[in-house]
């Protein structure tokens, strides 16, 4: 299968690799992973008090487009308000980089680590949490 | 489930995969307990399987009907193909697990996101690891044979985490067995124990292939 050329850019040259002290009040994380091909990812946003993402970092282990998916929300949450960057649809980041639809859910991975991670941020400042899938899922 | 008019005698048959009356094989879609003659259990005689498929297998197979009418022709066809993919699948517990599921609606990957904290802890750092291996190619030699000893007892460590998902596997297969009425968690496990399954594997699939690619250079 050919990745397109911004699929590859973002693999060859990932943004924001790296991690955040996981423990900082101001920052949140978000840990996903895929099951069907054990893809794993790890999203980290600076959040300040204000609710505005001021940096983001990020892990992950898989193929090239959930590296790329991860590497290109970084840059797209970055100076985003929260509640902005809890309405990013998996649709946007499939478009940015024009994955084929076997590849779908490597961008699905990508905004549920977002939600997690704002999530995460969010109950450690005691505000309230909503649910994600993921969530749902650990529950039921 | 409908019965299957037989292409060559015509009489109408149980659905299996070749008619009972005069051999020919029936052209129908069944699940794969079915096709392979099984009851629907999770706990396998690999032995047994084997000798189902392979019997089976030589009384459908297309040269013995290279004669026969296309309808017959096509049917054995398909049951061949039917019967190969449901012992591939069968064969294997993790495949056999996943079909499990499927077979009760249940996908792995639906609502199922959330990696178990430790293992996912472990996971971040034995990449860790291995990204400092692929970096060393440059070092001093000491430093590369320290890693590399590093990401060769995480493998070893990661093997022997499969061989007891693996066990783990096995003991939900038996619940699921011995039950008659059987508890919705057992599904729950079942999916919980296949997604590690899955992380592990990806896991011991990267360390194995860094520990190639060093031992190459």
């Amino acid at each position: 299968m050919a990745y397109s050329s911004k699929v590859l850019d973002h693999y060859n040259n990932p943004r924001n690799v790296g991690s955040f002290p996981k423990e900082a009040a101001d920052v949140g994380t978000g840990v996903v992973g895929a099951p069907e091909c054990g893809d794993v990812m790890k999203l980290q946003l600076k959040i300040n008090p204000e609710g505005v993402i001021e940096d983001a970092r990020f892990k992950t282990f898989g193929c090239g487009s959930a590296i790329a998916s991860s590497s290109y929300v970084t840059e797209l949450v970055k100076g985003k308000r929260i509640e902005e960057a809890m309405a990013i649809k998996n649709s946007a980041i499939v478009q940015e980089l024009n994955l084929p639809p076997v590849k779908i859910h490597c961008s699905v991975l990508a905004e549920d680590a977002i939600k997690a991670a704002i999530n995460d941020w969010k109950a450690k400042h005691g505000k309230q949490v909503e649910a994600t899938p993921a969530d749902k899922a650990a529950q039921g | 489930m409908t019965q299957a008019q037989c292409p060559s005698c015509a009489r109408l048959q149980a659905p299996r995969l070749f008619c009972p009356d005069c051999g020919a094989p029936l052209a129908v879609e069944l699940d794969y307990f079915t096709a392979l003659g099984l009851s629907r259990r999770l706990t396998l005689d690999s032995g047994q399987l084997e000798t189902l498929y392979h019997d089976l297998g030589r009384r459908l197979h297309p040269d013995r009907f290279a004669n026969r009418r296309a309808a017959i022709r096509n049917a054995s066809l398909n049951a061949t193909a039917l019967l190969t993919r449901a012992f591939r699948t069968l064969r294997d517990p993790v495949s056999r697990g996943l079909y499990w599921l499927e077979l009760h609606g249940e996908k792995l990957a639906a609502d199922n996101k959330r990696v178990p904290p430790e293992l996912a802890e472990m996971i971040f750092e034995m990449q860790e690891t291995l990204a400092q291996l692929r970096d060393a190619a440059s070092g001093s030699k000491p430093e590369r044979e320290n890693l590399r000893a590093q990401v060769a007892s995480a493998h070893q460590r990661v093997e022997t985490m499969l061989q007891d998902a693996l066990t783990e596997l096995h003991g939900n297969f038996e619940r699921w067995d011995a039950s008659v009425n059987p508890n919705p968690d057992l599904l729950v496990q079942l999916k919980a124990i296949l997604s590690r399954i899955a992380y592990l594997r990806t896991l011991a699939r990267d360390l194995e292939r860094a520990l190639e690619l060093h031992d190459l250079r």
